[in-house]
């Protein structure tokens, strides 16, 4: 038999998945994840609430250490590896340096956002149990989609059911897979 | 995000039609790209590019083959064509990340619908221009060792040149254009993932879409991400355009050495880049029926960009035109009356009409309404700095300091193929774009349909 995985209810407008999501967090709920077709604002301060700089901080990181890449790639060109005298100008000749460095810094810090974006998204993942439930299939157009997850302590079939209903969920459907 | 209509637009010109939902917007945007069959205009539009992208790979053998001395490059003009083409598409590229990502920084709403023709024009109009430098190599082959590694020869690159500074930036560009459209178009394919009806088409957007989902978490990663990206891409555009004026500045021909070059060559892509995205918009406007997301609210803002940009251009050909007289320097003076007497004459002239003059007419807010001027300016536009590009790069090489070094530049056939073969090659990758993308942010029109309802 397959094995439960969460309780998934469709809403209609975001206010009442925001309205049904604070709810389930004043009832002790924390392993709920809700989605939508686009940001709705005031959404992720009851989901997951809090600053989180991890990305821009990793961004952050990547533009101090692609610069360095940029200007030690030049540099190792330019004075150690084969120092060619152009003109008599020094061989580290850092204002010339300085296009390379900035392109290297922007290139390697977007990768960084990029991947660091993916990463922390956990993607690529082509399956999700979240898939198999009906009402996801518009999650990504005009509904909003709210999931109570198994792994929730207080995991409660019958309670969340009612949180759901109150706040006029349209279809309520248990995830399986 | 200020969705106020009151900067001086009609009251008739909201940024989408009132009767647009979500439900709607998604399905008339993923329904172009899911449709078995594509539009007649589609067809046309694509054989037309594909052709002249033959042409262009005709072209490449032959010049290959022989050399560029198929090309009308001699001495003394060494860069014809080729280089005012690549200067040309670069700003053409650019004009997309301007509208793209610093009109994203300014919150302006009118960008969200017209960011994705944006960002596609300008991954389309990239590999043009970083075309015509290859082909401009006598051994096209070795472009390779512009790439600064430790090669086995131990021959590096002379990182001290702007036409290195060119490599690296156009390089970069074109690597962090693909992530930042990656980025933003994520959530758009997972649309198109969950509307798809036949298998085939759902493996495909479900493997490009990654598996998103659209959870809180995601959407605040791609949000952060997206946001910090904006921020660099528009320095970066900047850095890219500038570094092409540099690779002119930084030689010594007379009309070439000036510090005025780099943000004269950025004005030039700003107006050049924004009459391309109109063009373009108005094509799939009516094409695509998107009538109710591509608003005249959005060919107004465009307009008025690009009339902000024909004024800083013509801001930038005062001073070019100021330089020589004021400086000692006789060639620089000798130069610049060629260039406007001489045999350049006829184009320098009808470029400071095209890029300047008729932009004009972009004050009156009826011209900004009406959308078959507003293509035959933008066309008008993008000829002109066509010229603009071509006088500026084979004038200069035309009259250099010794008069008995003087010549004339004369395009051959396959010079024009190229020019023909790359406008092939930006076709049909815009095409395909249309065809197979979401050619509207569906997200991020979706919080101005929210955004309006909640009111």
């Amino acid at each position: 038999m397959t094995e439960l995985c969460g309780i998934v209810a469709e809403f209609n407008t975001p206010e009442a998945l925001t309205h049904a999501a604070a709810q389930l967090r004043r009832s002790g709920f924390r392993a709920f994840e809700a989605y939508t077709p686009y940001p709705v604002e005031g959404l992720d301060r009851i989901i997951r609430p809090g600053r989180n700089m991890l990305l821009p901080l990793l961004m952050f990181g990547a533009a101090i250490l692609g610069a360095a890449w940029g200007y030690w790639i030049q540099y190792w060109d330019e004075a150690l590896n084969y120092p060619l005298n152009v003109g008599g100008r020094p061989h580290n000749s850092w204002p010339a340096f300085m296009v390379g460095t900035f392109e290297f810094m922007l290139l390697v810090t977007v990768a960084a956002g990029f991947f660091g974006m993916l990463a922390a998204s956990g993607l690529p993942k082509l399956y999700h149990p979240l898939f198999e439930a009906r009402s996801f299939e518009r999650a990504s157009r005009d509904r909003f989609v709210l999931c109570v997850e198994r792994a929730d302590p207080r995991f409660d079939t019958d309670a969340i059911r009612r949180v759901f209903e109150e706040h006029g969920a349209q279809r309520i459907e248990e995830v399986r897979a | 995000m200020a969705m106020s209509v009151s900067t001086g637009l009609p009251p008739d010109a909201p940024v989408i039609a009132p009767d647009l939902t979500m439900t709607s917007l998604s399905e008339q945007v993923s329904a172009r790209v899911l449709s078995e069959r594509a539009p007649l205009w589609w067809h046309i539009g694509f054989a037309v590019g594909f052709m002249l992208l033959t042409l262009l790979i005709v072209q490449m053998a032959w010049l290959f083959i022989n050399g560029i001395g198929v090309w009308g490059v001699n001495i003394p003009v060494a860069w014809g064509l080729a280089i005012s083409e690549y200067v040309w598409w670069i700003a053409l590229a650019s004009g997309g990340t301007i509208v793209s990502a610093l009109f994203f920084l300014t919150r302006s709403p009118w960008r969200s619908a017209t960011n994705r023709i944006a960002e596609s024009m300008l991954l389309s109009a990239a590999p043009c221009a970083g075309l015509m430098p290859i082909m401009h190599l006598g051994r096209p082959g070795l472009f390779y060792w512009l790439f600064p590694y430790s090669t086995v020869m131990g021959v590096w690159p002379q990182v001290r040149s702007p036409l290195w500074w060119d490599f690296i930036c156009l390089i970069c560009y074109i690597l962090m254009s693909v992530m930042y459209y990656y980025t933003g178009i994520l959530p758009d394919l997972a649309t198109v993932r969950d509307l798809a009806k036949s298998r085939s088409k759902q493996i495909l957007y479900g493997i490009l879409a990654l598996g998103w989902r659209g959870s809180v978490r995601q959407w605040q990663n791609q949000r952060v991400v997206y946001a910090i990206m904006s921020a660099i891409m528009a320095p970066m555009v900047i850095s890219v355009h500038s570094v092409v004026g540099l690779d002119f500045a930084g030689g010594l021909t007379p009309g070439w050495h000036d510090t005025q070059f780099p943000p004269y060559f950025f004005f030039g892509a700003v107006i050049s880049g924004t009459a391309l995205i109109m063009m373009l918009t108005i094509m799939v406007r009516w094409g695509y029926g998107l009538r109710d997301v591509l608003t005249e609210y959005h060919l107004n803002a465009m307009a008025k960009v690009m009339l902000v940009g024909s004024l800083l251009l013509a801001y930038a050909y005062v001073w070019e035109a100021f330089g020589p007289f004021y400086g000692s320097d006789v060639a620089e003076k000798t130069e610049f009356l060629r260039r406007m007497f001489g045999f350049t004459a006829s184009a320098f002239w009808s470029e400071k009409i095209l890029t300047v003059v008729i932009p004009q007419l972009l004050w009156l807010p009826s011209v900004r309404r009406n959308q078959p001027l507003l293509f035959l300016i933008s066309t008008g536009i993008i000829l002109g700095m066509w010229q603009e590009r071509f006088v500026f790069v084979t004038s200069s090489l035309e009259h250099n300091y010794m008069p008995s070094y003087w010549g004339h530049f004369f395009p051959t056939f396959w010079d024009w193929a190229a020019l023909a073969g790359t406008i092939g090659l930006f076709l049909t990758m815009f095409f395909l774009f249309l065809r197979f993308v979401p050619i509207v942010s569906l997200a991020e029109v979706r919080e101005i349909v929210e955004e309006k309802r909640s009111k």
